[in-house]
C-alpha cells in the first residue's frame, strides 16, 4: 500500500447534504494507522451520512474526504445480499480488488466456515453481521468502518464481535473506525472517541477523558461515570 | 397421429425457445434493475432486421452474430434511457422502455419499411419419430440451450455474475462494496438486447417478423419469464417451452386462431396464482 | 380565482367552436374529446389509485360494440349509449377481481394481456362481425331527432366529457378521494389505517372503465362502424401517453394531455400526407412524436404539463 504520510482517513470540513436539509455540517476527523476510533451520537446524527461518504455514497456538498489506503464498509443493518450464499457473499467482498480466496475471511471468522453454503438471508442477525464483516474483510482493508456493530444483537454475539476486531487490530493492524448505539461498549473498545450530535462534532478527545466528561456520561452512559483504562 | 404429435412438438419446442430467449433477455435486465423492460420484443425486432439486411451482403453465420452485437448496443442505449437518469424508479423506467419501444417503430418502419421480413434458414426438413420437421427448428433448439447453460454459468459462477446479481439482491449493499450499480445495469441491458436479438435472428426464418411483432414476443417472454418469478432463467426456459409446445399443440389439432388466448391465459393464471399466495406489501413498489 | 377563470374560458371555448369549425376540424374535436374522456379515467387510475393499465382501448372497444351491437340488433340507440358504460363498468369490475391482485409490471401486462384477448374473441365472433367488425350502425337519435351531423357528435362528446369531469372532480374532493389518495402513495400504510384497498380499487377501476365505455359508445355511432381493428394495442398506450404528459395526478391533466396530443398528431399528420412524402411518414411520425413524449414526460416532466405549468404560475 503507497501512502503518503498523514492519518489513514482524514475527513476535513465535510459538510453533506439531502436535498435541502444539512445532515453534517463543518464536520472534522481523522484515524490513524491501526488506531481504533468510535464515533457516537444519537439517533439521525448524522453517522451514517458520514460512513456513506467515506465510502463513496453520498458526495460532500463541501470540504474533503481523504482516504490513504483501502476502507471497508460494514453498513448499518447489516446489509448482505439476502438471497446468495454466505461464500457468494464473500467473494463479492472481494470484488473491487479481485480477491476470490476465502479462506483467510473463513480463518479469523471460524463461525462462517459451516455456514458458507447457506443462504446469507435465512441467518440470524449475529451470524449476519458476521457475513457482513467477514465481506468486508475480503477487500485486505487497511481500515474498517463499521456502522452500529452491536444493533439488534445479544451481549454474548457483539461480545464475540468485539474480540474478531481486537484481535484484526493487534494482529493485522487493521484499523476501526466504529460507529455504536452503545457508547459504553464503544469506549471501552476504542482509545479515542467523537461525539456527533445534529451533524456536528461536539466532542472529541480519548475515550477516557470522553467518559469522564459530563455532557458524554449524562448523555449516553446513563450518568454513570465509568473509570478510564 | 403419432407422426404429427412429434412434429407438432419439435416446432413447439423450437418456437418456445424463441419465447424463452426473449423471456431471458427479460429476466437478465429484471435481476440487476428490476426494470422489466418492455423494449425486449423490439430487440427481437430490430434483431432480424439487421440480420436481413446484412445477409444481404454477408454469408450465413457472420451476419446473424453481428446482427445479435449491433443490438446489444441498441441494449445498451435503450438501459441509458431507461435507467441512465439517477433517481428514476423501476416503474418509471418500464414506461421509458415503453415509450422507446413505440419509438422503435418510426425508426424500424423507416429503415426497414412496414411490410413482414423473413430470411433463409437451415433449409430443408427432417423426419424425427416419422414426423417431418422443418431443419431450423433444431438448430433454433441447439442454439438456445447451449446459451441457457452459458447464462446459468455466468450468473451463478463468475465473478461478473455474482455482481450483477448482487445488484439487483441489494442494490446499496452492491455500492457499499464498490460495485458501480449504474454500470452493471447497463450491462445487463446489452445482455438483454443481445438475447433478445438472438430470438429474433433464429425465429425469422420460420416466422416473419414485422416492425410490431414485438408485442405478440415481449407478451410471449413474459409469460414464460412470469413463471420463474422473473428471476430464474431455468424455469423461464421451461416456460417457453412449454408455452410453444402447449401453442402448437392448440394450433395442430384445434384452432390457430386461439394460440394468443392459451398463452395469455396461461399466463393470467399464473400471476394472478402467485398473487394470491403472497401478501401484495410484497410486491408493491418502494 | 386564476384557476376558475382558466376553467371558465376553456368552456366558453369548447362550447363555441363546433359553430366555428369546419368539417374536418370538427372530427378532430370529436376524437379529442372522445380521448379526453378515456384520458381523465385512466389519469385517475393512475394518479389516484397508483394503478398502471395499458388495456383502457378495452373498455373503450366494449363500450363502442356494446352501443353498435345493441342497435344494429333492433333496440333504442339511446338505450344502446346507456348500456356502453355500463357494461364496461360491469365487465372492468369481474376482471378486475383477478387482475388488481396484481401491482406494477405484472398489472401491467395482464391488462394489455386482457386486451389482446377481447381483440382475439372479437375477431373470431360470428356476432360481433367477426375480423370485419360491425357495419351500418345507425346514429344516434333522441326523441325521434336524429342526430346527424358533425357538430350533433361535437356536442354530444362536449357533454359527456362535462359529466366526466364533474364526476371525477366530485370524487377526488370526496373522503373517497383522499382514501385514493393515501392508497397511491402506500397502500400498506392506507389498509393499515382503514382505507378498504380492494373495494376502492376496484372502483376507480370500473369508473376509469365505463368513462372509457361511454367514450365507445359515442365513438359507435359517430362512426357508423366499428372492427378489431379500431381498437389496437397503441390505442392503449397512446391513453397511455396522454394521461402522463397531462399529468397523473389532476383532473384537468386528462383533458390537457388528450388535446394537445390529438392536435398534435394532427398537424404531423397533415405534414406527413403533404406530396412528396412516403406513404409511411404519418404513421413514422406519429410513432416517433408517441414514444419521445412518452420518454420526456417520465424522465423530465414526472407530475405531467398541468402540475408544471400550475407551478411556474405561482413562482
Ligand atoms: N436519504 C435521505 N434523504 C433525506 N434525508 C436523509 C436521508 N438519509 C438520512 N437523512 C437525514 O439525515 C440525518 C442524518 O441521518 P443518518 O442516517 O446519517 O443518522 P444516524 O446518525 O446514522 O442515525 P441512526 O443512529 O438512527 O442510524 C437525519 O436527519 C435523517 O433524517
Ligand atoms: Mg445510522
Amino acid at each position: 500500500m503507497i501512502r503518503t504520510s498523514g492519518p489513514l482517513v482524514e475527513v476535513a470540513e465535510l459538510t453533506v447534504r439531502y436535498g435541502a436539509a444539512t445532515a453534517l455540517d463543518r464536520v472534522s476527523l481523522t484515524v490513524g494507522v491501526g488506531e481504533l476510533v468510535a464515533l457516537v451520537g444519537p439517533n439521525g446524527a448524522g453517522k451514517s451520512t458520514l460512513v456513506d461518504t467515506l465510502s463513496g455514497i453520498l458526495v460532500p456538498a463541501s470540504g474533503s474526504v481523504t482516504v490513504r489506503g483501502r476502507l471497508a464498509h460494514v453498513p448499518e443493518g447489516r446489509q448482505v445480499f439476502g438471497d446468495l450464499s454466505v461464500e457468494d457473499n464473500l467473494r463479492l467482498g472481494g470484488w473491487r480488488i479481485g480477491e476470490r480466496d476465502t479462506a483467510a475471511v473463513y480463518a479469523v471468522l471460524p463461525a462462517l466456515t459451516e455456514l458458507r453454503r447457506r443462504r446469507a438471508g435465512l441467518l440470524s442477525g449475529g451470524e449476519q453481521q458476521m457475513v457482513a464483516v467477514g465481506r468486508a474483510l475480503m477487500s485486505r482493508p487497511d481500515v474498517l468502518v463499521i456502522d452500529e456493530l452491536s444493533l439488534g444483537l445479544a451481549p454474548l454475539v457483539v461480545a464475540d464481535l468485539v474480540r474478531h476486531l481486537r484481535e484484526l487490530n493487534a494482529w493485522r493492524g487493521v484499523a476501526v473506525l466504529l460507529i455504536e448505539q452503545n457508547a459504553r461498549l464503544a469506549l471501552d473498545l476504542c482509545s479515542r472517541a467523537y461525539v456527533l450530535e445534529a451533524g456536528r462534532i461536539v466532542a472529541e478527545g480519548t475515550s477516557a477523558e470522553l467518559a469522564a466528561s459530563s455532557l458524554v456520561s449524562d448523555a449516553y452512559l446513563g450518568g454513570v461515570v465509568v473509570d478510564g483504562e | 397421429m403419432a407422426n404429427e404429435l412429434a412434429g407438432y412438438v419439435i416446432t413447439g419446442l423450437g418456437t418456445g425457445c424463441g419465447f424463452a430467449l426473449v423471456g431471458s433477455g427479460l429476466v437478465a435486465i429484471y435481476r440487476v434493475t428490476r426494470v422489466v423492460n418492455f423494449a425486449q420484443g423490439t430487440f427481437a425486432v430490430i434483431g432480424a432486421m439487421c440480420a436481413s439486411s446484412l445477409l444481404s451482403v454477408l454469408p450465413h453465420g457472420i451476419a446473424e452474430p453481428l446482427a445479435v452485437l449491433a443490438v446489444a448496443l441498441v441494449g445498451l442505449l435503450v438501459g441509458f434511457v431507461a435507467i441512465g437518469r439517477p433517481g428514476t424508479t423501476p416503474q418509471a423506467a418500464l414506461i421509458v422502455t415503453l415509450g422507446l419501444a413505440i419509438f422503435a417503430y418510426a425508426v424500424v418502419v423507416l429503415v426497414w419499411g412496414d411490410q413482414p421480413r423473413s430470411f433463409a434458414g437451415v433449409p430443408g426438413a427432417v423426419t424425427v419419430l416419422d414426423g417431418r420437421v422443418q431443419s431450423h427448428y433444431l438448430l433454433v433448439i441447439g442454439v438456445t440451450v447451449p446459451v441457457f447453460a452459458g447464462m446459468a454459468l455466468f450468473f451463478g459462477h463468475t465473478d461478473l455474475g455474482r455482481a450483477l446479481t448482487a445488484c439487483a439482491s441489494n442494490p446499496y449493499a452492491a455500492r457499499v462494496i464498490g460495485i458501480d450499480v449504474r454500470r452493471m445495469g447497463l450491462l445487463a441491458f446489452a445482455i438483454g438486447g443481445a438475447l433478445g436479438a438472438l430470438a429474433g435472428v433464429l425465429l425469422t426464418p420460420v416466422q416473419q417478423i414485422t416492425f410490431d411483432s414485438d408485442v405478440t414476443l415481449i407478451v410471449n417472454g413474459f409469460a414464460a419469464a412470469v413463471l420463474g418469478g422473473l428471476t430464474r432463467p431455468a424455469v423461464t426456459l421451461a416456460g417457453g417451452l412449454l408455452l410453444g409446445v402447449t401453442q402448437a399443440l392448440v394450433a395442430g389439432y384445434g384452432n390457430a386462431a386461439h394460440q394468443t388466448e392459451i398463452a395469455l391465459g396461461l399466463m393470467l393464471a399464473v400471476m394472478i396464482g402467485r398473487a394470491a399466495r403472497r401478501p401484495a406489501a410484497l410486491e408493491e413498489p418502494t | 380565482m386564476r384557476t376558475t377563470a382558466l376553467v371558465l374560458a376553456a368552456a366558453a371555448a369548447a362550447l363555441a367552436l363546433p359553430v366555428v369549425l369546419d368539417g374536418r376540424q370538427l372530427g378532430i374535436y370529436v376524437l379529442a374529446g372522445l380521448a379526453a374522456m378515456v384520458t381523465v379515467g385512466l389519469a385517475l387510475l393512475m394518479g389516484f389509485a397508483g394503478q398502471i393499465s395499458l388495456g383502457q382501448a378495452s373498455f373503450y372497444a366494449i363500450g363502442a360494440y356494446t352501443a353498435g351491437l345493441l342497435t344494429v340488433n333492433g333496440v333504442p340507440p339511446l338505450l344502446g349509449l346507456a348500456a356502453a358504460p355500463v357494461l364496461a363498468a360491469g365487465f372492468a369490475a369481474v376482471v378486475g377481481i383477478g387482475l388488481l391482485r396484481l401491482r406494477g409490471h405484472y398489472l401491467a401486462f395482464a391488462t394489455l394481456a386482457m386486451q389482446l384477448i377481447l381483440l382475439s374473441v372479437l375477431a373470431q365472433s360470428e356476432w360481433a362481425g367477426g375480423a370485419i367488425g360491425l357495419q351500418g350502425i345507425p346514429r344516434l337519435s333522441v326523441g325521434g331527432i336524429e342526430l346527424d351531423e358533425d357538430v350533433h357528435y361535437a356536442y354530444l362528446v362536449l357533454a359527456g366529457l362535462t359529466g366526466t369531469l364533474l364526476v371525477a372532480r366530485n370524487l377526488v374532493a370526496s373522503r373517497v378521494g383522499r382514501g385514493l389518495r393515501a392508497l397511491a402513495t402506500s397502500e400498506v400504510a392506507a389498509g393499515a389505517s382503514g382505507v378498504p384497498v380492494g373495494r376502492y380499487r376496484l372502483g376507480v377501476f370500473a369508473l376509469s372503465a365505463a368513462f372509457a365505455g361511454l367514450a365507445g359508445g359515442i365513438y359507435a355511432f359517430y362512426l357508423g362502424y366499428l372492427g378489431p381493428g379500431s381498437f389496437p394495442v397503441l390505442l392503449s398506450v397512446e391513453y397511455v401517453v396522454m394521461a402522463v404528459v397531462g399529468g397523473l395526478g389532476t383532473v384537468s391533466g386528462g383533458v390537457v394531455g388528450a388535446v394537445a396530443i390529438v392536435l398534435l398528431v394532427q398537424v404531423l399528420n397533415d405534414i406527413g400526407t403533404r406530396p412528396g412524402m412516403p406513404s409511411y411518414a404519418p404513421s413514422v411520425l406519429s410513432y416517433a412524436v408517441y414514444g419521445l413524449l412518452l420518454v420526456i414526460a417520465v424522465l423530465y416532466l414526472p407530475r405531467g404539463l398541468v402540475p408544471a405549468l400550475s407551478r411556474r404560475d405561482r413562482s
